[in-house]
């Protein structure tokens, strides 16, 4: 889940990192100037688009609050306005603390020049992140990087309260670009990104704006003329590569997980009759975990609720076949023994 | 680690959870010599006649374990992992799926200096036709033979498997290493145990979008892989930056794409398929 920036620089505060002092606002408020003004939307390059501006005389706040209020950065519509105090910026730096795949462990991130075009970069700095009894050595190593020596105090704290903010809030990124040392000598988050992650929702309380990401189901193309429902991530995306190697369309990729009972079924279908070029839909399911009958009870029903549902393709293997070959028999619903020889059958009543 | 596999005594750790005792019946369908089982809070009860233990303490009391099997619902996976490691059970499959990637963390630094191997978490787990059914990879589609399958994904890997024996062609080993982005053992493992294997021929490895597993495998079959590799790469029309189902599939760079791995590990010598069906005729016409 990825977190506005007013909701990461609240985490902050709470673990002790310096944030610039802030209010949200709404429409109509009345605040004293200067301050910047920063649009909250899930999306970077927010500043290239627009959306931070810098209210310096009073008469200019409402006017400000109105146009980003209306201001849609790439896609997104802001529902809060941060306004922060304006910074007197020495020098910003990139930071970050994050998940590294392949090594499979956490990484400290860092480069001495940061803002908004750091991504250009290549020579960033990293660190493996072993142990919380690290940080001290690597906070100086970063003072020394930064060419901060007398900010070492400062950064090994940083670094703590960073590291126990990470662990605490199972976060997989917390991104500080940029870190601000300001004329009076301190060092603030200027900006954060933060992904917390969705598999560790159980243990917290969490109440953000933006609601996790939908996974299993990803619109390919909305013009597509064949809709795809597989189980499993892989078997998913094998189902709409086989698809497009079959000559077909795919308009989505649906995994419907290992519950797929007749409420889901019927979501999914759904959104697919929403495909305006819809013509053929593929139903992909190997059971393992999941149990064929009940996927086949489930399409008996979810076939009855929707009256204009294009032609099924139906290929079903896997844990208590036998009992859902017999559901669709009894009702009429043809098995296909095999993907290929359901792409082919679809195949044969597309037309253009 | 082919020792690891062919592991006699069997146990399932959340034996009395839905999945835990259907798939119990399953696996002794199988033929695997599933042992007991533990619950914590339900020691006495029975599962397909297979007696539950609250701990695996209490069942290494009476009898020696090699492997677990882990179906413990995600919040309580980390314990459950932790209790085998500690048990010093040589090989833990953990079948669960969404376990917190700080979880997993924590497990893999504590596996480093244990003497546990890990399969998954997010992992159907692993199956030897005729031998050991260890997981849910569903045994009536498979025949004993001379293939291997490592897979990245569940239902993925079944329908491979069950391409195979449709043709007529057995498998010795199929093995699904997890969609998670930390997992346990990896394509390297498995390819290591295929290549030393005199009863494998031909090698089978199924990958996705995502991260670098598959990359680091090319390297691996071109310096250490004598026998035939077959690969099939999934999400070859996979949007960029867009998680697809589990965890690990999110394409991040042009270098994670299906169409850079399926090149890179035909550079690495191994044939290579856009599709599942065309995988299947490769191995059958090679």
């Amino acid at each position: 889940m990825k977190l506005l920036e007013y909701e990461a620089k609240n985490i902050l505060a709470e673990y002790g990192i310096p944030t610039p002092t802030s209010l949200l606002v709404k429409k109509g408020d009345i605040l004293p100037t200067p301050l910047v003004l920063k649009s909250q939307v899930p999306t970077g390059g927010r500043g290239k688009a627009g959306g931070i501006i810098l209210v310096e005389k009073d008469e200019e706040l409402k006017p400000a609050i109105d146009k980003l209020l209306n201001l849609e950065i790439k896609g997104f519509i802001p529902n809060t306005l941060l306004a922060e105090e304006k910074l007197s910026t020495k020098k910003e730096f990139y930071l970050s603390l994050l998940i590294d795949r392949q090594f499979a462990g956490i990484k400290l991130v860092a480069h001495i020049n940061g803002g908004i075009e750091v991504e250009v970069n290549h020579d960033f700095k990293s660190w493996p992140i072993e142990d919380k009894s690290q940080l001290e050595i690597t906070g100086q190593e970063l003072a020394d990087y930064y060419q901060l020596p007398d900010q070492t105090f400062a950064l090994q704290d940083l670094l703590k309260n960073l590291y126990e903010c990470f662990i605490k809030n199972d976060a997989t990124l917390i991104e500080i670009n940029p870190l601000i040392l300001t004329e009076e000598n301190n060092l603030v988050a200027g900006d954060c990104k933060m992904t917390l992650d969705d598999a560790a929702a159980f243990r917290h309380e969490w109440n953000f704006e933006e609601q996790p990401a939908e996974v299993n189901f990803v619109t390919i193309n909305p013009n597509g003329n064949t809709a795809t429902i597989a189980n499993g991530a892989g078997l998913a995306m094998a189902t709409v590569d086989a698809a497009f190697e079959a000559g077909l369309t795919p308009a989505n990729f649906l995994d419907i997980g290992g519950g797929a009972n007749e409420e889901t079924l019927l979501k999914a279908f759904e959104r697919i009759v929403e495909y305006k070029n819809l013509q053929v839909i593929i139903i992909n399911i190997f059971a393992g975990i999941t149990r064929a009958d009940e996927v086949a009870r489930a399409i008996v029903a979810a076939k009855e609720k929707i009256s204009n549902l294009p032609p099924l393709f139906i290929r079903l293997a896997g844990t208590n076949y036998e009992a859902a070959e017999k559901i669709l028999t009894e009702n009429n619903i043809a098995i296909l023994p095999d993907l290929e020889s359901a792409l082919k059958a679809a195949k044969e009543v597309i037309h253009e | 680690m082919n020792n690891l596999f062919e592991g006699k005594n069997v146990i399932v750790q959340g034996i009395t959870g839905a999945h835990g005792s259907f798939q119990t019946k399953a696996m002794l369908t199988a033929g695997t010599n599933v042992i007991a089982g533990t619950t914590p809070g339900k020691a006495g009860q029975e599962v397909e006649g297979i007696k539950v233990y609250d701990t695996i303490k209490d069942i290494q009391a009476t009898h020696q374990v090699d492997i677990s099997v882990i179906f413990v619902p995600a919040p309580y996976a980390k314990g459950a992992i932790l209790e085998a490691i500690t048990a010093d059970i040589p090989l833990i499959v953990c079948i669960t799926e969404g376990i917190p990637i700080h979880d997993m963390l924590t497990i893999n630094k504590i596996l480093k200096t244990s003497n546990s191997t890990l399969l998954g978490p997010n992992s159907p787990g692993a199956l030897i036709p005729g031998g050991n059914k260890l997981g849910i990879i569903p045994a009536d589609m498979s025949l004993r033979g001379n293939t291997a399958i490592v897979s990245r994904s569940g239902t993925l890997t079944y329908e491979t498997m069950a391409g195979l024996t449709n043709k007529g062609m057995g498998q010795k080993y199929v093995i699904g290493i997890g969609g998670d982005v930390i997992h346990g053992i990896g394509y390297k493992e498995c390819l290591q145990l295929f290549q030393d294997d005199p009863g494998v021929d031909k090698i089978l490895l199924i990958g996705e979008i995502g991260g670098q597993d598959e990359i680091e495998a090319a390297e691996f079959i071109k310096k250490h892989v004598t026998k035939p590799v077959f690969a099939y790469i999934a999400g070859h029309h996979a949007p960029e930056g867009v998680q697809l189902g589990h965890a690990g599939a999110i394409l991040g760079s042009d270098q994670e794409s299906a169409d850079n791995k399926t090149k890179i590990l035909a550079a690495a010598g191994a044939k290579t398929a856009n599709s599942i069906t065309e995988l299947i005729t490769l191995v059958v016409a090679n």
